[in-house]
């Protein structure tokens, strides 16, 4: 169990993320939503490590993990992805996954084989030796993806998984990502613009706007509380919308 | 691409080091079949400065850090050898050792090995907080390093003699046992590179968030370069003492450092290939100019360069290159060779 509790995050006199708690088990996908500048990404930077929280505790099977460091956290079981991808451009596409299997503790060979695995489990096989800076922006992403399920960790934490693609695309990634829980015994957070990937993905939505917990439920009573229309939706013509 | 299975595999996923290790024999053995000595003189000369090359591109190159610091390593091995390989008679003439130096000569090649250990250890020491810094932080501090082994080794008389050169090493690097210690760091580095640690290291140079969240420890990466670098940094200094038969403080200084540098990044930082390329184009341009410097003779009529050309001519090389490769000459590409049949190409 991945835990959150009354987390705040503070920029001076920012407060980022106001007393948001949330808990992901190991065989669901929740999904995190919230208008622009909600402060979605910066709860996933808390829940990794990447940001320490002002207050509030972060617990991995009840043991605090808050302060330590990032590196020590993917270790531990905690993987993620970036808005920015940060994929690890000059290395080929196999060395991206093997680098984060290595981190995970694998050697060498190990590391590779894990790697043309999960390669092959999303359809991306065949592209092992191309530059991951040479892919296609969707294909980087998903990549990206491949690399945090390298780590073999128990928690999956995807941020804006499906910016920048096709609807056919997101109907792909929610296939695949719907099958993680089961398939890799890993919990999912999923933060998503796109309305029509977070629907079809969770059971569960948390909504935040402004850095506060506004909702939380099934996607459909997320659909209809008034504070969410009000606060994200209500900003959109249409469910639907992409958000970028 | 996983461990080399057979023999035949084997050869082909080190054809990197085997290559470059060939071309080199081939260049020392046409010398050497030559029989000219001041030839000889400069392809060793060029052979310690690819081992100064390729140790710093074991750091720079891999972790993409740059580091300004590393002769430091070469100072410490180049006196470290020194006071294990001197005579007794020249030790207590010139210096104050303890009992356990300064009464026995040690053989050469275990020294070098402790000379170079000895470049590895200093390197674990001060690597441990400047690895936790990067770019123009990291760089500042590696300079600082090399500030302070060099203020420590002009004052610290009783061990180097000072300021003042350090005279009878004994000398028995010629270029074949220089091209030995060659090909062991050509062999060496490519193996980390392409170790588990190297792979790692590698990614923190493409992206540190990405790496911290791919659970890798940037610092503890760093460090292990670093030590492993030294030590073929050291390894250098030990070539140089043995070659010239005296060494002197002031020859590992900010000189040497930029030269290394610079033959790093004009072959080609990201690549061992790279590394190796640089040192020899480097050495080269500078040897021709150094002989015109001291007179040519075209067409009859006797020239010579004026003083300063071999800096110039390297500057104007350096520049030339960043502007129009700025990946250096190899751009990052390893030379390979593949045996048998070819694979299928990845589709």
């Amino acid at each position: 169990m991945l835990e959150a509790v009354e987390i705040e995050v503070r920029f001076g006199g920012l407060t980022a993320i106001d007393r948001v708690s949330l808990a992901l088990g190991q065989d669901e996908i929740l999904g995190l939503i919230g208008p622009n500048g909600a402060g979605k990404s910066t709860l996933v930077n808390a829940l990794t490590g990447f940001q320490k929280p002002t207050r509030g505790v972060v617990r991995l099977d009840g043991v605090a993990i808050g302060r330590w460091p990032a590196d020590r956290i993917a270790r531990l079981g905690i993987a993620r992805t970036f808005q920015g991808v940060r994929l690890f451009q000059g290395l080929t596409v196999i060395e991206n996954l093997a680098a984060a299997a290595i981190g995970g503790g694998l050697k060498r060979p190990g590391a590779e084989a894990r790697g043309r695995d999960i390669l092959a489990w999303m359809g991306l096989d065949g592209r092992d030796h191309q530059l991951a800076g040479a892919l296609p922006y969707g294909d980087q992403r998903r990549v990206a993806i491949g690399r945090a399920l390298a780590l073999a960790p128990r928690f999956l934490l995807l941020d804006e998984p499906a910016a920048g693609m096709s609807d056919a695309e997101c109907d792909a990634l929610v296939g695949l990502i719907r099958r993680v829980p089961e398939e890799f015994a890993c919990g999912v957070l999923l933060i998503e613009h796109n309305m029509r990937v977070v629907m079809a993905a969770c059971r569960r939505i948390h909504v935040i706007d402004s850095g506060r917990t506004i909702a939380a439920g099934t996607p459909a009573e997320i659909q209809a509380d008034r504070d969410v229309i009000r606060a994200y939706l209500g900003t959109k013509s249409e469910p639907g919308h992409a958000g970028r | 691409m996983a461990g080399p299975r057979t023999p035949l595999k084997w050869l082909e996923t080190y054809s990197t080091p085997i290559a470059l290790t060939l071309i080199l024999v081939g260049v020392v053995g046409l010398t050497w079949a030559s029989g000219a000595a001041v030839f000889a003189q400069t392809v060793t000369d060029t052979l310690i400065r690819i081992m100064l090359v390729v140790g710093l591109y074991i750091f720079i190159g891999n972790s993409g850090v740059l580091a300004f610091g590393h002769i430091a390593f070469t100072l410490i091995g180049a006196y470290g050898t020194a006071w294990l390989t001197l005579s007794v008679f020249k030790k207590s003439f010139a210096l104050k050792l303890p009992l356990i130096l300064a009464e026995h000569q040690y053989a050469v090649f275990p020294s070098a090995i402790a000379a170079a250990l000895l470049a590895s250890l200093v390197a674990l020491v001060v690597g441990v907080p400047i690895m936790r810094l990067s770019g123009i932080a990291a760089a500042i501090a590696s300079l600082a390093v090399l500030g302070m082994f060099h203020t420590f080794y002009n004052n610290w008389s009783g061990w180097t003699m000072g300021a003042a050169t350090l005279p009878g090493l004994p000398l028995y690097v010629d270029m074949w046992v220089a091209l030995g210690w060659v090909a062991f760091a050509l062999f060496v580095a490519f193996a980390y590179q392409r170790s588990r640690f190297g792979l790692a290291l590698r990614a923190t140079r493409e992206d540190e968030f990405g790496a911290r969240a791919a659970g890798i420890n940037i610092a503890r990466q760093r460090l292990i370069a670093f030590v492993l670098s030294a030590f073929f940094m050291g390894l250098a200094g030990v070539l140089h003492a043995h070659f010239l038969g005296s060494i002197a403080v002031k020859s590992f200084w900010l000189g040497l450092t930029f030269t290394s540098l610079a033959m790093l990044i004009i072959g080609g930082q990201r690549s061992l290939t790279g590394a190796v390329t640089g040192a020899v184009v480097i050495s080269g341009i500078t040897e021709v100019l150094r002989q015109m410097e001291g007179g040519f003779t075209l067409g009859g009529v006797t020239l010579a360069l004026p003083l300063g050309s071999q800096e110039l001519g390297i500057a104007l090389v350096m520049l030339l290159v960043l502007i129009f490769r700025p990946a250096g000459l190899t751009g990052g590409r390893e030379l390979a060779f593949r045996l048998g049949r070819r694979r299928r190409a990845d589709a």
